[in-house]
Order: C-alpha cells, then sequence, then structure tokens
C-alpha cells in the first residue's frame, strides 16, 4: 500500500514538472519577433506560443504575454526572451472569495481611515493639468509648477522614460520665448539638479523647461517660478501664522512642509520634512512621509 | 478534575443553543414576529418618497453586496482568457470608412459572426456611407447594433441605425437601467407590449443565434424576461481576459489568423483609460462598490461578459422573493427568541448583546450572499434579514409595552411583566 502511494506521489510529482505552461502573444509594439523550432517569424498578435519559443524584442518594442490564459506579463527591454524561464510568471494568486472576505472584513475594521493630513498622496493627487502629445518621456504632473526661491538643499527636475534610452536633453526657456530654448544641455541620467540651471535663470522672473530622449522633441513644458527670496518669505511668514497656539516644533515643521509642498515650493517642502523627521525621530508619519518624499521627486 | 476541551465546547454550544431556543415557542416571540412585518409593510406602505431626503437611501440605492466580491475580494480574478469564443477588434476613433475596411479586414480572417457594436444615427458623407453600406451588405454574418424604441403608435420598433436594412442581422444594445446605474440585468429578447407577434432581439442574443444554436435555444426560452448578467471577465491596464486586437495590428496584418477564424468578432469601441468614459457603462467590476465612482467598463464587454454567460451556460439564479421572505421571518424569529430572553434575563447586557449581534449578523449575512453567488451563482437578497434584527431589537420596546396593555385590558398572557425596567 505504502509503495503504491509513493508510486502515486512521484507519478503525480513527475506529471506537474513535465507540465508545459502555454503563453499567448496578447499585444506588442516596434520590433518584436518570434523563434520557434529554430524558425524566425514577426510576432502577431493572439498567436498562441510554446514554452519553448523564444521571444525577441528589438529597442524601443515592447510585448505582453498571457501564461496558461490568465497570468499577464510584459518585456518592455530589448532582449532575447526564452519563455521556459518565466515560469514563475506564471503563478495566479488563488485565495477563496471567503478567505479574502474574512481579511477585507478584518482589515476594514482594524485599519484606521486616517485624515488628509497624513496621507499627503490622497490630499495633492488632483494636481495637475492636461497633456498633449505623446512621447517617451513622463513628467510627473507634481513637477507641473515649481516654485524656486533659490539656495536650499540640492532639488531634482526629473523624469521617466518609456524607452531604453540613455542620453536625454534638458532644456530651459524663458517665458516670453519658448522656441528658442535659454540653456540647453545633455544628461545621462533621468533628472537635472536645479542647482545646475539656478545660475541660468533670474529671480523674479519665470521659466519653462522640458527634457525629451536625445534627438526627439517633447511638446510637454514645466513651469518654474524662480521667485525673489522676499516673496518666499511672505509665504513662509504665512504659512507660520496659521499654526496653533501649542505647535511643538516638530508638528510645525511637518505642517510648514505638508503647506509648502500644496503650494509648489517643492525644495523648502523638502527641508522642513527633513527637520520634523529629525525632531521626532520616533514619529512614524514624519519619517514615512519624508521617504515618500524622497521618492517621489527622485531625491537620492 | 478539568473537564475534557469538547465537553467543554459541547456545554457552550448546548447553552448558546439555550439561549436562541428558551422562548423560540413563546407567543411573545412569535408575536413580536409578527410586529416586526407589520412595521416592515406599514412602514413600506406610506405613499411618500422620504428616500429623497435620506442621504444613505440614495447613496446607497445602487448597492449590491455582492458587487464587493469582484472589487474586494477576487472574484473572477483567475477566469481564463477568452481564447475560443470572443474576440474584440477596437475600431478607435475610425470614421466610417475606416470602420468598412475593418469590417472587410474582420471578415478575411472567416470570423463564424461578427458584430458592430456602433449606432449609426443618420447619413454623413455620401461616399464613405456607401463604403461601410456596401460592406455591411457584403458580410452576411453581421449583426449590427440598434436600440429599441415605441413609435408613436406605442410599437417597439429597431432605430438609431441609418444602416439597417431588411436582410441585416441586428439586435439591441440598449440596457434597462438609466447611464448612472450599474448594469446588472438586461432582456434577452423585447416582446411589444400590444403586439407579441414582435419580438426584437438583443445584440448578444442575434449574435449567439449565428454561432451557437444550442445556446440560442435555451436563452429564447428567457425571452422578455430579465436575465442577471454573470460577470466573469474583464479587460483592464491589469487584466486582459478578452484578446482585443487594435484595428491599426488588424489592417497591418499584425495579427494570426487563428485569433478569428471561426469565432465572435465583436468590432467596437475600447478604451481602457480611466478618464475617457465614452460607452463606458458601470458594472458590478467596478473598483468602487459603493459610493461615486467613474464607468468603469465599455459596452461591448457588457455584451461579451453575456455572450460568454450564454455559450457557458453559467446563468445566476435568483432566489424567489417568497424565498427570501420566508428566510427572513425564521432569521427573525430566531433572532426574537434570543433577545428576548436577554431583555427578559441579563437585561443589564440586553443592549450590548444586541449591538454585537446585529454587526456579527451583518458580517455573517453579507458573507453567505457572496459565498452563494460566489459558489453556486445564487443570487440571495438578505437585506430582509439584516432588516428584521435591526428591527427586533427597538420592536421589543413597542411590543413589551403592547403586552403588558393587552394582558391589564384582555388577560392577555405574556412573559412580559409590568415596568420591566
Amino acid at each position: 500500500m505504502k509503495k503504491l502511494q509513493l508510486f502515486t506521489l512521484l507519478f503525480s510529482l513527475t506529471l506537474a514538472a513535465s507540465a508545459q505552461n502555454n503563453f499567448l502573444l496578447y499585444s506588442f509594439k516596434g520590433n518584436v519577433s518570434v523563434v520557434e523550432n529554430n524558425v524566425e517569424s514577426k510576432a502577431k498578435v493572439g498567436k498562441p506560443l510554446a514554452s519553448t519559443a523564444t521571444v525577441k524584442v528589438a529597442a524601443g518594442g515592447a510585448v505582453t504575454l498571457i501564461c496558461n490564459e490568465a497570468a499577464m506579463f510584459t518585456f518592455t527591454k530589448a532582449g532575447t526572451y526564452a519563455l521556459n524561464k518565466f515560469g514563475d510568471s506564471c503563478r495566479v494568486s488563488s485565495s477563496s472569495v471567503s478567505a479574502n472576505y474574512v481579511k477585507y472584513v478584518w482589515a476594514s475594521m482594524t485599519k484606521p481611515t486616517g485624515s488628509a493630513g497624513s496621507n499627503r498622496k490622497a490630499y495633492m493627487n488632483t494636481v495637475g493639468a492636461v497633456s498633449r502629445s505623446i512621447n517617451n518621456i513622463w513628467i510627473d504632473p507634481r513637477l507641473d509648477t515649481l516654485n524656486y526661491p533659490g539656495g536650499g538643499p540640492e532639488f531634482p527636475l526629473s523624469w521617466k522614460s518609456y524607452s531604453d534610452a540613455k542620453d536625454f536633453d534638458f532644456s530651459l526657456y524663458s517665458s516670453d520665448n519658448i522656441s528658442t530654448a535659454i540653456h540647453s544641455t545633455s544628461v545621462n541620467k533621468l533628472k537635472i539638479p536645479i542647482g545646475d540651471i539656478a545660475n541660468k535663470m533670474k529671480q523674479g522672473n519665470s521659466y519653462f523647461w522640458t527634457a525629451s530622449v536625445k534627438g526627439e522633441e517633447n511638446d510637454e513644458l514645466k513651469i518654474i517660478n524662480y521667485v525673489t527670496k522676499e516673496t518666499y518669505a511672505a509665504v513662509l511668514d504665512a504659512i507660520k501664522k496659521q499654526g496653533a497656539a501649542f505647535e511643538a516644533p516638530a508638528e510645525q515643521a511637518y505642517r510648514i512642509g505638508f503647506m509648502l509642498e500644496d503650494a509648489h515650493y517643492l525644495s523648502e517642502a523638502y527641508t522642513y520634512y527633513t527637520k520634523a523627521a529629525t525632531l521626532d525621530t520616533a514619529n512614524a508619519l514624519y519619517r514615512s512621509t519624508l521617504m515618500s518624499f524622497k521618492k517621489d521627486y527622485e531625491i537620492k | 478534575m478539568k473537564k475534557p476541551l469538547h465537553k467543554h465546547i459541547g456545554y457552550q454550544a448546548r447553552k448558546m443553543h439555550g439561549h436562541f431556543t428558551k422562548y423560540l415557542y413563546e407567543r411573545d416571540t412569535i408575536f413580536a414576529t409578527i410586529w416586526v412585518f407589520l412595521f416592515i409593510i406599514i412602514l413600506g406602505s406610506i405613499p411618500l418618497n422620504l428616500g429623497s431626503l435620506n442621504p444613505i437611501k440614495l447613496g446607497l440605492k445602487d448597492l449590491d453586496m455582492n458587487d464587493m466580491s469582484y472589487s474586494k475580494l477576487g472574484k473572477a480574478q483567475n477566469t481564463p482568457i477568452d481564447t475560443s469564443n470572443i474576440v474584440v477588434i477596437n475600431i478607435g476613433q475610425a470614421d466610417r470608412e475606416g470602420i468598412a475596411a475593418i469590417i472587410n479586414k474582420t471578415a478575411s480572417f472567416k470570423p463564424k459572426v461578427m458584430g458592430l457594436d456602433v449606432i449609426f444615427n443618420g447619413p454623413r458623407d455620401a461616399a464613405k456611407d456607401s463604403l461601410l453600406r456596401e460592406a455591411i451588405q457584403r458580410n452576411k454574418n453581421l449583426v449590427v447594433a440598434v436600440k429599441i424604441e415605441t413609435d408613436s403608435s406605442d410599437k417597439l420598433i429597431p432605430t438609431e441605425n441609418f444602416f439597417l436594412n431588411n436582410s441585416s442581422y441586428y439586435g439591441y444594445v440598449n440596457f434597462p437601467n438609466d447611464d448612472k446605474e450599474t448594469v446588472r440585468y438586461y432582456f434577452p429578447f423585447k416582446k411589444d407590449d400590444h403586439d407579441k407577434q414582435i419580438v426584437l432581439p438583443s445584440f448578444s442574443s442575434s449574435l449567439v443565434k449565428l454561432y451557437d444554436t444550442t445556446a440560442y435555444n435555451k436563452i429564447k426560452k428567457k425571452a422578455d424576461s430579465k436575465v442577471i448578467v454573470n460577470y466573469t471577465r474583464n479587460v483592464t491596464e491589469r487584466k486582459k481576459q478578452y484578446l482585443v486586437i487594435e484595428g491599426e495590428d488588424l489592417l497591418m496584418d499584425n495579427i494570426d489568423s487563428s485569433a478569428i477564424n471561426g469565432r465572435i468578432a465583436l468590432l467596437a469601441y475600447v478604451n481602457l483609460s480611466p478618464n475617457d468614459i465614452e460607452d463606458k457603462k458601470f458594472t458590478p467590476m467596478n473598483e468602487k462598490f459603493a459610493g461615486k465612482s467613474h464607468p468603469d467598463m465599455n459596452g461591448i464587454f457588457v455584451h461579451a461578459n453575456i455572450i460568454s454567460m450564454v455559450l457557458e451556460k453559467n446563468y445566476v439564479k435568483k432566489l424567489p422573493s417568497w424565498v427570501n421572505w420566508l428566510i427572513s421571518v425564521l432569521v427573525c424569529w430566531l433572532f426574537m427568541s434570543f433577545f428576548i430572553r436577554y431583555y427578559l434575563e441579563s437585561h443589564i447586557w440586553f443592549h450590548l448583546v444586541a449591538k454585537i449581534i446585529q454587526v456579527a449578523s451583518a458580517i455573517l449575512f453579507v458573507w453567505l450572499g457572496i459565498h452563494l453567488f460566489d459558489r453556486y451563482r445564487l443570487k440571495v437578497d438578505m437585506k430582509m434579514s439584516l432588516l428584521v434584527i435591526i428591527m427586533a431589537v427597538d420592536v421589543i420596546y413597542f411590543y413589551e409595552a403592547w403586552a403588558v396593555w393587552m394582558h391589564k385590558k384582555f388577560n392577555y398572557k405574556t412573559v412580559f411583566k409590568p415596568h420591566h425596567h
């Protein structure tokens, strides 16, 4: 009997090990080809692929596959991908609805809902403007308008790239002439410190900036208001006056940081978030807000 | 010596059983239960729409707790992509000439049937109109979309398709709800109120008729009845449970012929951006199951879900109203017995226990409804059961006063004593 059980177990394990994943080429863009049985052919939407197939993605291309009719994953970088190495991507979670219900009810009953002041993302996620055209660069709408009084900590103007490009063009325009850049430079990172361009601007003036993949154009312009020290001092003074009567220094720093971020003084908001986290190191909210802020604005 | 665990559990179970059943067969329990339902009937019969001033009622008007199973509990997350029956072709912003080209190109891959989910409500550019008319006439397996309306003589007619002709297959795409409501039901067929010979098919029914006779014969039996849509698949940025082919890919021959050949090809506008709500409907699959939200599903995927349901014969069964009422009567009776026991014997704990029981039973009944819906595709309305538990607590106070008054007046036998508390 035990031998029979052992045989059944081994047989089942063998079957499981030999089970092949099946893939479906769901969509693609750019140059994508498929190699099956040593024959390379152009990728086609809706084509079923065996796990022995290989997918080749050229620069700028992307391909989305569905494994075993359920798990979806995408290759966005150029390269050659043997599908038999992506068994892990075929796994799908299979917890029951009832189990999820218990977890959901428990989480809902035990997790505090929080408030706007403790969740800067929930509070500020409507910031932004419409965008036009499609290009390979995405600039976070939070950077749509930046008020910069000069000085302060290093703050980067950052962007994301949908392509594999290594070099990017950064351009700065004066507000009255967006056809000719007053400053252009090439960078090999997805950001440029604002301090690097501060000497190209004059306080009290507004400027536009954009970033693009080297050799491409990006019509999406973002604004930098290089405000005077006096303007910033007035804003800061107004914010400081709004505090409660008995406000601890860390609380005040956090509130000022929050309000400065809302007023688009991002570099200065960073200073105050850092100050709050330093003054009250035990406060998880101050720490997590600072970490989240640094992550959002690519501050390293 | 310590009592063994199983005996301890058995003792507690018997004790709890006693709490529920001690007063179960008392006349007071039965009459108090009747009073709960009398209150529900009386309050429900007030001919005033007080709901318009009730923000909770307004907010929850479209709420179905089963929707939570899609948005929060992962129902239908693992439904496999449909690789055998349905393929959706996105016509994007194509004009009539472009749509004609997409129809002809799709037809070249030999789908078994095509459905064009677009309303054409009048002539536009003559040359482009001609191309589209020619494409519709040429492809005899194409079902076009219409809307059903009643004409001036109250007769049911198909409208809003300029290209509809006598030889076209057509189906209506309207749903029996307004644009702000969740699409939960549809009519597979609609009969004229006066002339029963006039029966118009829905878009999905017309497509199924050409694709699978067996499935069609089954849905045909549900003519003119409201059918619950069983949503099993969706297409979002994160989940792809129908194959969607872009019109450009189709025209550029970037398609594997097996993706369309022999299937139902649905030609429609698809846009997965949440900011684009053109032809989008609210469905139970919406990420927010309550409160304000954006419509979440392109109309064509609603039709696709209906077709999948009909082809796979996985209809949702709905418990008849009388069964829901019967369940609520039994629940009310049982809980009334429990509440009366606490009211009379442990009054100091009554409110605390009642509130805990109300919350616990809300959690339990919602789970039961979701479980039956998920596992057995059975839709049970537990709202009434919840309502009677909530009302039972208040009705006890009224019943006590009534029973004591009846006792004084008519020597009515009751377990309640005057000035009990």
